[in-house]
């Protein structure tokens, strides 16, 4: 069975001048272990369907499941890495991480140990009483990460995560967050990501799902088969991002 | 570029030791002279007794603020949650912010008075409440614009964690509206003091009521011809003000800062620590006497809590669905319990107003009239040296950067504790009272007039000037083109609040008591004044309150509102 399944998903905005329409019967199913890419132009809802999937967004009509099952609110099993960080800036990184933990309810010790471990983990060690603002965008979103990371959920949702930073750092925090990913000692191996740049997708995932826009609605499902580590300039690759990038030019 | 470094903890050890430290000086100073003056009726005026009335004045101030603030956190919050509150919540605040709160002080002395079985206590409710009018809502409106613009994924972060109720209150809510809490606090309390004093003179003035504090001190001073004793309290009034300012706003607006989504460097920010640096020390003891004597009943509390019999497990679903009934209860006790409140207070409003009018009722209109003549004469005195000031602090930096902080000391003192300095040497030069009504409503108005214009004029983006400049504007035509159009909407900003101080000066500048002979002008606020304090005459003081709200409401509704929307539209800047 599938980790995650979403049936006919559909979701309206409340409008001015009637009801928008920004996602259109979406149906697809997330594998366990599986690396899944939701590739689209701006404004075709990938956000929003993302925020669905995790619950704190209803959807209009349609279902998500969770291991067969309808989560009624949000999905406890799911957390999320922001764009923006969404770091809350009046509290240290190790506050920040542990927020989800906080809501868990563990105990003080439990929740120290478990920050401890996953700030490790992001390379922030030593940075544990700085607080957001003294960091660069790289190391907020390491703090994202670790955040996420730290309630060891079973599906980590990252909503254009490299978006809001630099293309160098970009590239760096990609490797570093693959590496992680990919070492065996990681509890959380299902990802959802969604993202407008095309390369990062094929780059990454092992599924990528095209999305258009207006209302948003899936218009290819690809599996990448490409051997890892993934050369960006490979022909292969070139080719795959060629036939996204058309994909989402005829449809956009 | 000039690196902060805060230390929180530091900063609220410093202020929660200082305010230990003032406290236990001022109850000091209190219990010495309590025992005298609950027995005396009649307030001696001197320098011994100083501490005592100024000890008065600032726990009134303090119990005012305290219930503002847990009252702006809930409000603000509240209104915040959901389109329903919203709509019932913010234009109620639009309404309350509006109506002239100095007028409902008598109606609230008798109210509280009968409460507390005519004792004291009754008429220092009426202060604290007040008191409290005056500061709730601008930080209540502080709060509600906080918690709306807080950034939609830090509100997503958290829920995606389940994090809800008093998790989200203390680690998101509360510490996003720490900011404008705090700035709203300064200007809350520039308000609180103003009333406060009115209050006081108000009592000792034309009332029989006696309300100990820097306000009557002040009054009975000056009627006595104290000038030295004057001189005094407005020196322990200006004294209370600075360093309250330099020992806990200052430090909590740097405090405050930690709390911005966006961190704009304001330099030199930290400076004014010195002092509290060398308090902090303190700080640590004061908090570990208090964990002793806190932690320990708490303690005991919790595990008591725990070994109570757990009730039925609920599932979810159940647990949810208790909860929406709990809800419901509430808001349909809250909403019955207001219903009522409303329906008994319409009715004592019909059977007053049912009663036959008094004769004085046909002097209203043109009482009025004279009243808002006075009014537009203030606010025109007003514009013509606040306009002047701010073209010239948009010019010259300088001029600014000397023009900002003076104005901010003398406008954040209260203006009414000038009123007996100011009424007793006008009524002394020209007799009358004209003169000196319309210039006591200038003091309640000139101030934020001022502030808006300065604000806006700070606001004006440099580039925008440096265009002017490049292209060879002439002064006039810089002035003409650019800074008046793009400080419009805050001069608007500015008149309505002026106009609301304007409001409540002119109830208290139209009619005083002046050794036991009474001094006034034709106005509203004169026949509110002496049909609450000569006559007594219930319909009378009902008719010139509402006709006065009438009046306000309606400049409100057909003459600032259609102005502020024009320009906030027109002259908006963001280009």
């Amino acid at each position: 069975m599938a980790l995650l399944e979403l049936k006919h998903v559909s979701k309206n905005f409340a409008h001015a001048k009637g009801t928008l329409q920004v996602l259109d019967d979406i149906s697809f199913d997330v594998d366990e272990g599986e690396f899944v890419a939701i590739v689209g132009p701006s404004g075709c809802g990938k956000s929003t369907l993302l925020r669905i999937v995790n619950g704190i967004v209803p959807m209009t009509s349609g279902q998500v499941l969770y291991r067969g099952r309808q989560v009624d609110g949000i999905n406890l099993e799911c957390a999320l890495v922001f764009q923006s960080f969404a770091l809350l800036p009046w509290l240290t990184v190790k506050a920040n991480v542990e927020l989800g933990l906080e809501a868990q309810g563990l105990p003080l010790a439990e929740r120290e140990k478990r920050s401890g471990i996953y700030i490790d983990k992001v390379g922030l060690d030593g940075f544990e009483e700085a607080y957001p603002r003294e960091l660069s965008g790289g190391m907020k979103q390491r703090v994202g990460f670790a955040r996420a990371l730290a309630v060891e959920p079973k599906v980590l949702l990252m909503d254009e995560p490299f978006s809001a930073l630099d293309a160098l750092t970009a590239i760096t925090l990609r490797e570093e967050m693959l590496d992680i990913w990919q070492s065996p000692d990681m509890p959380v191996k299902t990802i959802v990501l969604v993202t407008h740049i095309i390369e990062e997708a094929i780059e990454l995932a092992d599924r990528v799902i095209v999305m258009a826009s207006g209302p948003g609605r899936i218009v290819k499902d690809l599996k990448v088969e490409l051997p890892r580590p993934r050369d960006r300039r490979a022909e292969a690759f070139n080719a795959l991002s060629d036939k996204v990038f058309s994909l989402i030019e005829e449809r956009g | 570029m000039l690196k902060i470094k805060i230390y929180p903890r530091r900063l609220i050890n410093g202020s929660l030791s200082f305010l230990a430290l003032a406290a236990i000086i001022a109850l000091f100073f209190a219990y010495r002279s309590h025992a005298q003056h609950l027995i005396a009726h009649n307030i001696p005026v001197s320098l011994d007794h100083l501490p005592y009335y100024a000890f008065c004045s600032f726990y009134r101030m303090l119990a005012a603020y305290v219930i503002a603030l847990l009252f702006s956190i809930i409000y603000g919050m509240a209104a915040a949650r959901g389109r329903l509150y919203e709509r019932i919540l913010i234009p109620a605040i639009d309404i309350a912010q509006s109506v002239p709160v100095v007028g409902f002080f008598p109606a609230a002395v008798y109210f509280f008075v009968a409460l507390a079985h005519g004792s004291r206590l009754g008429v220092e409710m009426a202060a604290v409440f007040l008191i409290f009018t005056s500061q709730a809502w601008n930080m209540a409106l502080g709060v509600y614009e906080a918690v709306k613009t807080i950034p939609d994924d830090s509100r997503d972060a958290l829920e995606s964690f389940g994090a809800r109720g008093w998790l989200k209150f203390k680690r998101l809510l509360m510490p996003a509206s720490v900011p404008k809490l705090v700035y709203n606090s300064i200007l809350s309390w520039v308000a609180g003091w103003y009333f406060l004093i009115a209050c006081e003179i108000i009592t000792v003035g034309p009332a029989s009521y006696r309300l100990p504090g820097l306000g009557s001190f002040l009054w009975e001073a000056a009627e006595n011809g104290r000038n030295f004793d004057l001189a005094a309290g407005l020196l322990t009034l200006l004294a209370i003000i600075v360093l309250m300012d330099m020992i806990v706003w200052q430090p909590l607006s740097t405090w405050a800062e930690k709390f911005r989504y966006e961190f704009a460097a304001a330099s030199g920010a930290a400076q004014s620590l010195g002092m509290f640096d060398a308090l902090a020390g303190i700080g640590p003891a004061v908090t570990r006497v208090l964990r002793s004597i806190l932690l320990p009943p708490m303690r005991l509390i919790a595990s008591a809590l725990n070994a109570m019999p757990r009730g039925p497990q609920l599932s979810p679903e159940q647990g949810k669905r208790a909860g929406q009934i709990v809800r419901t209860l509430v808001i349909g006790a809250i909403v019955i319990f207001v219903a009522w409140a409303l329906a008994k207070g319409f009715f004592a409003l019909i059977r007053t107003l049912s009663q036959p009018w008094p004769s004085d009722a046909k002097e209203i209109p043109a009482a009025i009239l004279a009243s808002t003549i006075r009014m537009t004469v203030a606010y025109a005195i007003s514009l013509a040296w606040t306009v002047p000031c701010a073209l010239a602090a948009s010019e010259s930096p300088r001029f600014n950067r000397i023009l900002s902080p003076i104005a901010e000391i003398v406008g954040s003192m209260p203006a009414t504790a000038l009123f007996p300095v100011i009424v007793i040497f006008v009524i002394q030069v020209t007799g009358g009272m004209n003169l000196a009504s319309i210039l006591l409503i200038l003091t309640g108005m000139q101030w934020y007039l001022l502030f808006n214009l300065l604000a806006g004029v700070n606001q004006v983006p440099e580039d925008l000037k440096e265009a002017a400049r490049a292209f060879g504007l002439s002064r006039y035509a810089r002035w003409r083109k650019l800074i008046l159009p793009a400080v419009m909407p805050s001069l608007i900003t500015g008149s309505i609040t002026a106009w609301g101080g304007g409001w409540n000066a002119l109830i208290l500048s139209e009619y005083f008591v002046y050794k036991s002979q009474t001094y006034q002008v034709i106005g509203i606020g004169a026949l509110l004044d002496a049909a609450t304090y000569k006559t007594g005459n219930g319909v009378m003081i009902l008719l010139s309150l509402l006709s006065m709200i009438a009046v306000v409401l309606l400049l409100n509704r057909l003459m600032w509102r259609p102005l502020y929307n024009l320009t906030t539209e027109r002259y908006r800047l963001d280009y």
